[in-house]
């Protein structure tokens, strides 16, 4: 009785599954971000961000770039470093519920990868493409490029950092190695954000007007086909969820 | 882990973990592939897509399924060949239309002011819709690359004319024989993208000019079916579960 008493207790006190207010939380803080960046981009884009050798391009624009670079730098060392350092080194010896509820906290954070990449692949990047079209730029770090190239792809970049670190350090599933697909989806969309090197350099030297389709614009489109990669992650989810559940699913 | 212990403490959790896990892929998967394929397609096709002055009867119509089919062929090749879901291709459509008219909206027009009726993208749903039941009624990826990639190219054209025809209407404006869509880009000038970049109508049988949808709509079919089976084969690599070994 004492003993059953005790189980209920522990059941009472355990942690869900899956923690949805912190998924609903981490989502927001994307979306409400990024509503606060579109924001600024409406205000300060026609406003000061025109004529990169005016004085209020260097105060709105050049500052918040030499602001997100501190920043990311920060977010990325705590927290790859943080997941790294509190990594579990019994991770084989954990209960399969517990393991049940390490890969939903990984969807918590693949979840957010989905968030990041949107913004970053979708909405940010083609409106660098209406942004450029419209406006001749005069400097490699025109409005459109210090939100897109250096904001909203090093916040995926973190986010993916994150997902693979996690499955990496708190999975059994992820022990036998590196999964190829993982990386790839990791890896690929993290390519694009050096690629922009190679943006700046033809933009600098040849050819300043903005087509979309041109072949200088290639390495991009390369390194997003990486973010299919997601569809090995899902598989091997779908595999080792199955195996988890499959008894009782049966 | 011990193999005895069960990860749930009832069929009905289990039930319940299994429809959570659906929503959470779904998720995630959708919005992947949506920023994935986006970037694909705005960065090979995009310039044709963003304006409708680009929206001619030659480029568009070859380029734009040519670069689309792509990831509906990949996400297919995971979708139905692992799970039988026949939505691989409608999904990518959806994705990528979500993020179009999300831009279009906040970004072409709330950004940078132009009109809506002058930046809409292209409609790529029949195909999709047909690409996915002719995979579920075949069952054949060879049968899915030739008939549904050659209904891919072909559609595209119809399947945009009921938007574009009003566009594409003859004027004369300042001497000059122009079409609407013509006239939209000349009042909304964009400085980045000079008219000496703009792609439209080029080649020499344009004597031939009624003809010249249906060309490019069959010539884009056919390479459409080529690249329905190249994707296929990266959507099966990229759906791969294979670990590095560590040394």
């Amino acid at each position: 009785m004492a003993a059953t008493t005790e189980s209920v207790r522990a059941d009472a006190a355990e942690a869900p599954l899956l923690n949805k207010r912190n998924m609903f939380l981490g989502a927001a803080l994307y979306v409400v971000f990024y509503g606060w960046v579109r924001w600024y981009e409406g205000v300060y884009g026609w406003s000061a961000g025109l004529d990169s050798f005016a004085p209020e391009f260097e105060t709105y624009w050049m500052n918040f770039l030499y602001i997100e670079f501190v920043l990311e730098v920060s977010t990325a060392g705590i927290l790859w470093g943080y997941i790294w350092k509190s990594r579990d080194r019994k991770v084989m010896s954990i209960t399969p519920r517990e393991e049940l509820r390490r890969h939903m906290t990984h969807w918590t954070w693949l979840v957010m990868y989905g968030i990041a990449i949107y913004y970053g692949a979708s909405y940010f990047t083609e409106q660098d493409g209406t942004w450029h079209q419209t406006i001749v730029r005069d400097t490699d770090f025109t409005p459109s490029h210090i939100i897109e190239f250096y904001l909203s792809y090093p916040i995926y970049i973190i986010t993916g950092g994150a997902c693979f670190l996690y499955a990496k350090t708190r999975l059994p599933t992820y022990q036998q190695g590196l999964h190829l697909q993982y990386m790839v989806a990791v890896l690929g969309p993290f390519m694009i954000l050096p690629n922009v090197g190679l943006n700046e350099w033809g933009h600098t030297f040849w050819f300043m007007e903005e087509l979309f389709v041109a072949p200088l614009h290639y390495g991009f489109v390369f390194f997003g086909w990486a973010a299919l990669g997601v569809m090995g992650v899902v598989n091997t989810e779908v595999i080792a969820i199955a195996k988890l559940l499959k008894k009782d699913l049966a | 882990m011990s193999a005895s212990q069960s990860a749930v403490r009832s069929r009905a959790e289990a039930v319940k973990v299994s429809r959570t896990f659906d929503w959470l892929i779904l998720f995630t998967l959708f919005f992947v592939v949506l920023g994935g394929y986006h970037i694909h397609y705005m960065l090979t096709g995009g310039d044709w897509d963003f304006w409708t002055d680009w929206k001619d009867r030659r480029l568009w119509v070859t380029v734009a399924p040519i670069v689309s089919i792509t990831f509906p062929a990949a996400v297919q090749a995971v979708l139905w060949w692992r799970y039988r879901l026949p939505f691989g291709a409608v999904v990518c459509i959806l994705g990528l239309l979500l993020g179009e008219w999300v831009n279009r909206y906040l970004n072409f027009w709330g950004w940078t002011y132009f009109p809506v009726n002058f930046c809409f993208p292209s409609n790529l749903m029949p195909g999709a819709i047909v690409l996915d039941v002719v995979l579920m009624l075949s069952g054949s990826m060879t049968v899915t690359a030739v008939l549904g990639g050659m209904a891919w190219g072909l559609l595209f054209y119809p399947g945009n004319w009921p938007i574009m025809a009003p566009l594409h209407i003859p004027v004369e404006y300042n001497g000059m024989m122009m079409t609407l869509a013509d006239l939209q880009g000349y009042h909304y000038v964009r400085t980045g993208t000079p008219e000496y970049i703009r792609m439209v109508e080029k080649g020499t049988l344009r004597t031939f000019g009624k003809d010249v949808a249906p060309v490019s709509a069959f010539f884009s079919a056919f390479v459409s079916i080529l690249i329905y089976f190249l994707w296929h084969f990266f959507g099966k690599w990229f759906g791969g579960t294979s670990f590095t070994q560590s040394s």
